[in-house]
């Protein structure tokens, strides 16, 4: 009954969870196991094991998309600059980012005598976990999200905003003019384009009603005449490209790379990092990137929304959390192939115009949109 | 009023992102020019200067070649009852100039440029390693 109505695509699923408990049920081996745990009166265990397979499942597609995509930064560079970059490990060279962590957990671990162990230690972890704890309300596909919160959006405005914490934490105790440098520059440079950024983004809850990102991709879903996919873009172009501007500048990819300017200050904030410490800024850094440009999906590209999926057959409906998942993930890579494009475009700015244009352009402009948007939604155009 | 002459559409940046996505893409004549070195390597251009070659025949053992060398790179030693130069690779600057100074043509620089070496004794080049015979016809 309950496969008959997800056939016809009647029953839409909150999170993984209730998927994951749907499949169980489907193959027949949920209340088997269910009355295992109920024996010894621990069904709350069922639910945590089960999450935390979702939690592991999240954490090991972040790890394989991460080692793609530094093969696929190196392999879009190498195509710019006539180059073939990676190409003996393995099928042109994919297996690569492989053997760089097998090198990077084999070097020494070295902490410089002078640095403060505790917080040199720590810092890494400060940066790892938020750059993954931001997937938690993002929508990877239809039902294919570990948890609805009803604050989605600034949960991720928040929980991004530790990030500069953790380079702060590794540029002090690195006790390095460098990384003290580079941390104090990407402090700046993360305070200066949040607010661009959260405020891009509140014109786009202003058009929804909602913070939860559920709610955002749902409205996006649908097409105006039949042609143009409903998307946030259509409405918010300034706010679109205020919003990539902001978040590329987030990310601390090229034109605003002023954390690890390789040119002036070494490599920045990590200096100092060295073996499986060092792999996790590396790790989060393109986690980043993959999050980020996750959001501007589901913000302002129509997330998991497919345009035309209302016109699928009802009988592919089963397929809908595949092809939802499919659609994501390609627009989610044009916008990280947008991003690899720009910086092997375009130099690095200087860090007084990184400032200019933060908060004499930018942030402006982002209230001038918000705005704009409030007046049309009051009037009632959208 | 300078702000109304900047190029606010960021034309420039347009304009070089096209420049790369054609790269990307390979549109028109944009080859990769790179090779797969240790697999396949670029052809040397006839005159290049890399390892040196003595003909075994021709040279006289005169020294000239040692005595011309800006880097004292050359020391004559004996080798099977004759004297031929050695080279020291470490030392060589690859200028060329005791090819254009030895008086019986005898000394050549070939196209091995793969020098590299363990240790600074193995790059010493003896007469052993440099000497080829013409072949007769
Ligand atoms: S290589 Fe030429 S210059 Fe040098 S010793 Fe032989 S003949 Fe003389
Ligand atoms: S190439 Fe120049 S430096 Fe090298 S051995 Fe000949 S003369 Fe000396």
């Amino acid at each position: 009954m309950l496969f008959l109505a997800m056939w016809t695509g009647d029953i839409m699923f909150e999170n993984t969870y209730e998927l994951i408990v749907f499949i169980l049920n489907f193959i027949g081996i949920y209340d088997p196991i269910y009355n295992v745990f109920e024996m010894f009166g621990l069904e709350y265990l069922l639910r945590i094991i089960i999450v935390l397979a979702e939690i592991a499942a999240l954490f090991v597609f972040i790890l394989l998309t991460v080692m793609f995509l530094t093969w696929m930064e190196r392999k879009v560079v190498a195509m710019v600059q006539a180059r073939y970059g990676p190409m003996v490990t393995g099928p042109r060279g994919l297996l690569q980012p492989v053997m760089d962590g097998v090198k990077l957990i084999g070097k020494e671990d070295i902490i410089p005598a002078k640095a403060d162990r505790w917080v040199f230690t720590l810092a890494p972890f400060l940066i790892f976990i938020p750059a993954l704890l931001v997937f938690i309300p993002l929508p990877f596909g239809e039902s294919l999200i570990i948890s609805d919160l009803n604050v989605g959006l600034l949960y991720i405005i928040a929980i991004s905003a530790i990030s500069p914490i953790a380079i702060l934490m590794a540029g002090w105790a690195s006790n390095n003019k460098y990384s003290l440098m580079g941390a104090i520059r990407a402090v700046a440079q993360d305070i200066s384009y949040t607010i661009p950024l959260a405020l891009a983004a509140i014109s786009v809850v202003l058009l929804t009603g909602s913070l939860s990102t559920v709610d955002i991709v749902t409205a996006q879903s649908g097409t105006w005449f039949g042609f143009i996919p409903k998307w946030f873009i259509f409405l918010q172009p300034l706010g679109f490209i205020l919003f990539l501007i902001a978040s590329i500048a987030e990310m601390g990819r090229i034109p605003f790379d002023f954390q690890e300017s390789e040119s002036e200050l070494v490599a920045g904030f990590f200096t100092e990092y060295s073996g499986m410490k060092f792999a996790m800024f590396f790790l989060a850094e393109y986690a980043h990137l993959f999050s980020v440009s996750a959001i501007v999906v589901t913000l302002f590209l129509g997330g998991w929304s497919v345009p035309f999926l209302s016109s699928i057959p009802a009988t592919f409906a089963v397929l809908i959390p595949i092809i939802s998942l499919a659609a994501f993930v390609i627009k989610t890579y044009v916008i990280i192939f947008f991003a690899m494009w720009l910086r092997d475009t375009v130099p690095r700015m200087r860090i007084d115009q990184l400032l200019n244009i933060g908060w004499k352009i930018m942030i402006p402009l982002a209230l001038l949109n918000l705005l704009a948007t409030a007046i049309l939604l009051t009037a009632g155009v959208f | 009023m300078t702000w109304i002459s900047k190029d606010w559409a960021m034309g420039g940046i347009i304009k070089g992102l096209i420049v790369t996505l054609k790269h990307v893409f390979r549109v028109g004549n944009r080859p990769t020019v790179t090779v797969q070195y240790p697999y396949e390597k670029m052809p040397v251009h006839p005159r290049f200067r890399g390892l040196h070659a003595i003909d075994e025949d021709a040279c006289i053992g005169c020294g000239i070649c040692e005595v011309n060398c800006p880097n004292s790179t050359i020391t004559i030693v004996k080798h099977n009852t004759r004297w031929y130069p050695q080279v020291n690779m470490g030392m060589c600057l690859f200028c060329g100039i005791c090819v254009d100074v030895c008086p019986m043509n005898a000394m050549k620089m070939t196209g091995n440029y793969e020098l590299a070496d363990y240790s600074r004794e193995s790059l010493i080049y003896g007469p052993d390693r440099l000497l080829f015979k013409k072949e007769v016809n």
